[in-house]
């Protein structure tokens, strides 16, 4: 009994202490070194637009003296501010809608094979990525059909989005197709089996191309300084450069607008990482 | 019924019922036509005209006039090869960097580690703030007169005008913010790969007693072939038509365009940093399909480099 107690005790000392976790402690050096180049210019932002402008010239790195709003209200006052924001939004919301409600019908009989050259469609697709930009012919057409400088122009050029298409094909797939059948047997009709079936079964694929969409017409700049003119048409993006051309000595107000402007994408990035990244990676590592 | 776009297996009804999916499909096809695939179609066409951006001026058939003019003609032309060079260096830097830095992110943040999913949402987070917000972010990051990476340089004794500096300085620069920005889509991609690969053969391998250098050599390189191709192919690409960081970091500067930038500018007259010159979308088009080719070789060429590993590795 003794001894074997003692034995025990002898082997609990002899077990090798655990060996120090240089691995860990080099990984946390890189990670936390580079977060530094992440939380860097995010952090000068936030303490930018909490100084006066003379203190800023003064010592641009140094802590704020205070935390007060005044640049967030000025910026509010000095730029339209809520009429982008409106703009954006409802740029956004349209285009999304249209683009994906269409293309729910587009990429269904693309993946069942229902049409002939089913496989001919998809390609167009998929080489959009090597194709040049449509920019110029583009623009030729919405000027000559009169769109220019209106919101319908501007938001037809947002119902495309190819990428978004081969998700949802893809996805399309790995729905079995028993499902059709049996629903074909019961006398569904397509429209209603695509609509009050697949729509639902699909929802995930659903979000994460409403979601990529939506990020890409709420940040993209190009497409608004080629096509609108006028400053009660401007989304955020433009509204933004605008405001930096007039003001952009200003910066504590210019960073309190980025602030203001970057919250909507921010919370919305929170919350739906998940089909972010999920959409962005979907098909990526199959091979 | 004459044409038969519906294949025979359709199963929801016979007859004019199985028009029904093809005209649901019609508005989504119809507008890809229209306003993406036929538009990019079309630049070719565009480029051997003098089109410009007046409504209703004519349009008139000039040849190859605007490829002699944008390869070949006077002080312009060597600009826009510069601007071609410039082009593939940005290509070949910001893939090798964005690709490695992305690899070694995921590789880090495979690991049984507290904090990683912070780590993982800060290094995405630029994605989806798109390139104003992370223009503007770098600007005031980047301040001369005292900014943080003013003071940092400062402290080895550097003077740096960072994006206002010399041509060459401020390219690099945006070549730094155009990885910062994209790096995180690269990580995500390796990091959904490793994922997927079966941790038994890490254990099997452990047991014959391999080594952290060689488990990644002989498991997570070979296996990770995929997301490896992807990325490859992805950095390629994107990098070559990228150049929208350039429009909000430092504008339209002699010495630092790329040819994305070029075709924008050319196109819709913004030369001069405003809406002032003339739109030579003609032009532009043929500086578009210039781009286009450039795309093209290198995008098959990697595509090549990408089947020879997969035969290599998945047999």
């Amino acid at each position: 009994m003794t001894a074997q107690t003692t034995d025990q005790a002898a082997r609990v000392v002899e077990q090798p202490r655990k060996p120090f976790p240089w691995g860990k402690v080099v990984s946390y050096g890189i990670l936390v070194a580079f977060s530094l180049l992440y939380i860097g210019p995010l952090f000068m932002l936030i303490n930018a637009s909490f100084k006066p402008l003379a203190d800023f010239f003064k010592d641009p790195t140094g802590l704020a003296a205070s935390v007060n709003f005044d640049n967030y209200t000025k910026a509010w006052e000095l730029a339209n501010f809520p009429r982008y924001l409106l703009n954006s939004a409802f740029y956004t919301a349209v285009a999304t809608t249209v683009f994906v409600l269409t293309s729910v019908f587009v990429a269904f009989p693309i993946a069942r094979g229902i049409v002939k050259g089913s496989g001919a469609l998809l390609t167009l697709y998929v080489v959009a990525l090597f194709l040049p930009a449509a920019l110029i012919p583009q623009f030729q057409l919405i000027l000559n059909i009169g769109l220019y400088n209106t919101r319908t122009g501007y938001i037809l050029l947002f119902l495309v989005n190819a990428i978004g298409m081969i998700i949802l094909v893809n996805y399309i797939k790995s729905i079995p197709r028993e499902l059709d059948e049996s629903a074909a047997v019961d006398g569904c009709g397509y429209f209603r089996f695509v609509w009050s079936i697949v729509l639902p079964l699909i929802r995930p694929a659903v979000a994460t191309v409403t979601v990529l969409h939506a990020i890409f017409i709420w940040n993209e700049l190009i497409l608004p300084t080629i096509y609108l003119t006028e400053d009660s048409l401007y989304p955020i993006t433009r509204g933004l450069i605008v405001f930096e051309g007039q003001y952009g000595s200003d910066w504590p107000a210019l960073a309190a607008a980025v602030l203001m402007l970057m919250l909507p994408m921010l919370i919305l990035f929170m919350f739906l990482q998940r089909y972010i990244i999920g959409g962005l990676t979907s098909g990526a590592v199959k091979g | 019924m004459a044409i038969e776009i519906v294949k025979k297996s359709y199963l929801f009804g016979r007859g004019w019922k199985s028009w029904t999916p093809v005209l649901l499909l019609l508005p989504g096809f119809g507008l890809y036509m229209l306003i993406g695939f036929g538009p990019s179609l079309a630049t070719a066409i565009y480029s051997f005209t003098d089109a410009t951006g007046v409504r209703g001026a004519p349009i008139n058939w000039i040849g190859l006039e605007n490829y002699d003019e944008f390869l070949f003609r006077g002080l312009a032309s060597r600009d826009n090869l510069a601007a071609l060079q410039r082009t593939l260096i940005f290509m070949v830097v910001v893939t090798t960097v964005q690709f490695s830095l992305g690899l070694l992110l995921a590789l880090l943040l495979n690991q049984q580690l507290r904090g990683r999913t912070f780590f993982r949402t800060l290094f995405f987070l630029p994605v989806v703030l798109g390139v104003v917000i992370q223009g503007l972010m770098w600007k005031l990051f980047l301040f001369p007169g005292g900014g943080p990476v003013a003071e940092v340089f400062g402290a080895f004794g550097i003077q740096s005008e960072f994006l206002g500096g010399a041509p060459n300085e401020a390219f690099v620069w945006v070549m730094v913010v155009q990885i910062w920005a994209n790096v995180g889509i690269t990580m995500v991609i390796f990091l959904a790969g490793m994922q997927t690969i079966d941790e038994t053969l890490y254990e099997a391998a452990r047991i014959d007693g391999a080594g952290g250098w060689a488990l990644f050599r002989d498991i997570t390189w070979p296996q990770l072939t995929p997301a490896i191709n992807t990325n490859f192919l992805l950095n390629i690409v994107g990098s070559l038509q990228a150049w929208q960081l350039f429009l909000v970091l430092i504008g339209y500067r002699p010495g630092t365009q790329v040819l994305g930038y070029l075709v924008f500018a050319e196109g819709f007259g913004q030369t001069t940093g405003s809406v002032s010159g003339a739109f030579r979308q003609g032009y532009a088009a043929a500086a578009s399909i210039v781009l286009f080719f450039l795309v093209l070789i290198l995008g098959l060429s990697a595509n090549w480099i990408v089947q020879y590993r997969e035969r290599k590795y998945l047999g």
